[in-house]
């Protein structure tokens, strides 16, 4: 640790001293590099300048000719360059960055990814440097056509910069979910079928984005600026963009780190710290509003969150590497706490059970003493209350039962295979029993639908359509038992996992 | 800079690409790596390019370990894989500017390196061309520039000469000469086996992920004792008797597989050189007007075909 930490400082020293030597992140230049020779972002830029320059020209000339003067011309021409400018920053950009990181992801040309002394982290920061780069000459194209406006009347200056800002904000979002998705290990036809998944994605969020930037517009963006509110409720937009942008980033780096390297850190503690910021949030606002039934924020999307995670971690390797293996620490105690962020499938269900069972318990709690804390404005009754505990509790035993089953058949049949199987076996058994007593039950009552609402232990979404105490109760036992018997069934495996999990012994003391 | 390969084993899941393989050489020795598709070469380079991990054994550059101190040891490894730079709408300059700095070169130290990687590798005269532009002997060469731009000691060549022309490739092989006496130590697979025997040091024949022969090539020509081949010619004009010779030298003894190979007579003999004495001498007495009888020196070639199955995994 005291090593770790001098090191470090002693690179910051250097760095100070050394400052006349500071240079770009080298991918930023080379994108940029490539960006400028390239005919697409040269012809694009050209394509959007003439739209700008005729659209300005249109709506000029159409103004000389009318009768009446149109007092919000400022309004119409700036929206009509926010429309142009979204679709050209939040089509073209994403999509020239994505297919860029695509074509350097292929499994053939590796010489980028792995053949540099460049870490991950500065690839993926590099791809998402380039596309703010290539935004911001895009924006500072359009910037004198939307100055122009301010000559005209019904827009501010203050709004024109504020709606820049957020669009650039989310075009710089749209750019790391491009980059998140070129680089995930799929060949080339799936991957044009995400390229054509986030070009409708873009284009839903773009028309939000302008139908906003019209209403707040048409409310008056200038004379909201000076309330509080409006900044509280743009600032928690922004931290919540900041924070799912940040998740696509430590997912890319992590896609793009080379198999023997320990990829499971960085996201894990990426949502560990979220998670516990979020929750620290979420209890101000529970303090503030005095309302404890709004810790069911902070619940429920974490609960979301750890499914998909599951599906994840389960889809781990068990085998650690010498590179991952050599971080392990020799001491027991700190191994014990290190052991959900290091590689693995059992690391991974250790960190998934940790978290949800942290949340589980601090939601309860607050729920339980909060009627004592704020007893005018406590909300939720005590049945509601009960079925909220049972539905997250059974759901989240539930999707670990459903797992480690998954881990279970992977292991026992399809030893050979890949353990990404596990992931996907987790996915199709939740499926085949949520869909597949629906379906003998429609044809075993005469075509009705209507048996379906009622239990069906070990469906995972029938929990939410049921709402008899007793037969949730019965989902609990179902799901309690399922993963006991699991767990003894893996308890074999889970502690091989423990005892591998163990430091490297150095070549040197081998010899 | 010396690079020890020590009991070395790749698994991919159920297949063993590499199976305890142990070999080493020096600065200034070019090692050729030999076997047939599939025997495990590629991955072998690989992890000692820091790119894959060795599921055991190690790879040591001078002391430093690939496996547990991979940063340092990439900075020492200089790898050019089998595929050449495909990268859009970037130049030759530019793109061995690029690996410059993401080696960390900065400034004038960097314009120099890079520079001088380009006299080296003669690419000055194309540097402002598109690397897509470029043919596959020059992608070649400003690959191997990209591998030597930060000066490592170790030099891995996967296939480099593979689908180059005959002047391309001599070109490469007096650039890899030239490296080896910059005291680098060069690992290099090619299935051009003859132009390996000219610029190895050393060999490693290695199938099925196991290791077959290593050592000097002269060790290895020893120790694998090829078959050898004798070859006869006969004096213009004399060609119409090449058919009485093959069924003549069919009914010999320690002569096989006979046959007829551009007006010369070839033949694997079995015996030792006595042998080929007796069989000039008893031609001779037969009237055959020989005008060459030559043992052919056996070379990597046929100590590769003499100890490989030719299987593939």
């Amino acid at each position: 640790m005291a090593d770790s930490t001098s090191s470090i400082l002693a690179r910051c020293k250097s760095h100070c001293v050394n400052w006349r030597e500071w240079e770009f992140n080298p991918i930023v230049i080379k994108e940029l590099r490539q960006a400028v020779r390239s005919w697409a972002v040269t012809g694009m830029l050209m394509l959007f300048l003439t739209v700008l320059l005729i659209t300005s020209l249109a709506l000029l000339v159409g103004q000389s000719v009318r009768v009446n003067e149109d007092v919000q011309l400022g309004v119409s021409m700036f929206q009509a360059f926010v429309i142009i400018l979204a679709g050209a920053s939040m089509m073209f950009i994403p999509l020239y960055i994505g297919i860029r990181v695509a074509a350097e992801r292929v499994e053939s040309s590796h010489d980028l990814l792995y053949v540099s002394t460049l870490t991950p982290g500065r690839i993926i920061r590099g791809k998402l440097y380039c596309g703010a780069y290539m935004a911001l000459l895009f924006f500072s194209a359009c910037m004198p056509f939307m100055a122009f406006t301010n000559l005209m009347r019904g827009v501010d200056l203050p709004s024109v910069f504020f709606i820049l800002l957020f669009l650039f904000l989310v075009v710089c979002a749209a750019n790391q979910i491009a980059i998140f998705l070129a680089c995930l290990p799929l060949s080339r036809p799936f991957k044009i079928l995400l390229a054509l998944g986030g070009l409708f994605l873009s284009f839903w969020l773009m028309g939000e984005l302008i139908a906003s930037a019209s209403g707040m517009m048409g409310l008056g963006l200038g004379s909201m600026m000076a309330s509080r509110n409006f900044w509280i409720a743009a600032l928690t937009v922004l931290v919540a963009g900041l924070i799912v942008t940040g998740l696509f980033h430590v997912l890319s780096v992590a896609l793009i780190s080379p198999p023997s390297a320990n990829r499971a850190r960085l996201p894990r503690l990426y949502i560990t710290i979220i998670w516990l910021l979020g929750g620290l949030l979420n209890v101000a606002w529970v303090i503030r509003v005095e309302d404890p039934t709004l810790i069911m924020v902070w619940t429920m999307a974490t609960l979301i969150i750890l499914i998909f995670a599951l599906l994840v971690v389960i889809s781990n390797a068990d085998d650690l590497g010498k590179r991952v293996r050599r971080d392990i620490p020799a001491n027991r105690l700190k191994r014990l706490l290190v052991f959900p962020y290091y590689n693995g499938a059992a690391s991974g269900l250790v960190w998934v059970s940790g978290m949800a069972a942290s949340t589980f318990i601090f939601a309860q709690l607050v729920l339980t003493f909060g009627g004592t804390w704020y007893p005018t404005h406590y909300g939720m009754r005590g049945a509601d209350r009960e079925e909220f505990t049972l539905c997250t509790a059974t759901t989240i035993i539930y999707a670990l039962a459903y797992a480690l089953t998954a881990r279970f058949i992977h292991r026992k049949f399809f030893p050979k295979r890949p353990p990404q199987i596990a992931g996907l076996l987790t996915i199709l058994l939740i499926s085949l029993v949520a869909i597949g007593p629906g379906i003998v039950l429609f044809f075993l009552n005469q075509l009705s639908w209507k048996s379906i609402d009622g239990l069906q232990l070990g469906n995972i979404f029938n929990i939410y359509s049921i709402h008899e105490p007793s037969q949730q109760w019965s989902h609990l036992y179902v799901a309690v038992g399922w993963l006991g018997l699991m767990l003894a069934i893996n308890a074999g495996w889970f502690l091989k996992q423990w005892r591998n999990f163990q430091p490297l012994r150095s070549s040197a003391s081998e010899d | 800079m010396k690079v020890q390969v020590k009991n070395l084993r790749k698994e991919f899941g159920k297949t063993v690409a590499v199976d305890d393989i142990s070999f080493s050489f020096d600065a200034g020795h070019i090692f050729g790596f030999v076997g047939p598709n599939g025997a495990g070469k590629t991955t072998t380079m690989r992890i000692i390019s820091t790119i894959e991990e060795a599921t055991q054994g190690d790879v040591l550059l001078n002391g430093i370990s690939v496996c547990e101190e991979p940063e340092l040891a990439r900075r020492a490894v200089g790898y050019v894989p089998d595929t050449l730079p495909a990268h859009a709408d970037i130049t030759v300059h530019e793109y061995l500017d690029f690996y410059a700095r993401a080696y960390g070169l900065r400034g004038k130290k960097r314009k120099q390196a890079v520079e001088a990687i380009e006299e080296f590798t003669n690419v000055a005269g194309i540097r402002e061309k598109h690397l897509k532009a470029l043919s596959k002997g020059m992608k070649q060469r400003v690959s191997l520039g990209r591998a030597l731009v930060y000066d490592p000691d170790v030099l891995v060549l996967d296939e480099p000469a593979a689908g180059l022309d005959p002047r391309a490739r001599v070109e490469l092989r007096e650039l890899l000469l030239l490296l080896a006496e910059r005291k680098k130590a060069i690992l290099i697979s090619s299935h051009i086996l003859t132009e390996l025997t000219e610029i190895c040091n050393g060999v490693v024949i290695i199938e099925r992920g196991k290791i077959l022969e290593t050592g000097t090539i002269e060790d290895v020509i020893k120790k694998s004792k090829p078959r050898r081949i004798v070859a006869i010619r006969l004096l213009e004009g004399n060609y119409h008797q090449n058919p009485q010779l093959l069924k003549e030298l069919l009914q010999t003894p320690f002569v096989e597989n006979a046959r007829d190979v551009a007006n010369e007579i070839h033949f694997d003999l079995t015996g030792d050189e006595s042998a080929a004495c007796d069989i000039l001498g008893g031609l001779i007495a037969k009237k055959y007007k020989i005008i060459e009888f030559r043992q052919t020196k056996a070379n990597l070639e046929d100590i590769f075909m003499n100890v490989t199955k030719g299987g593939v995994q």
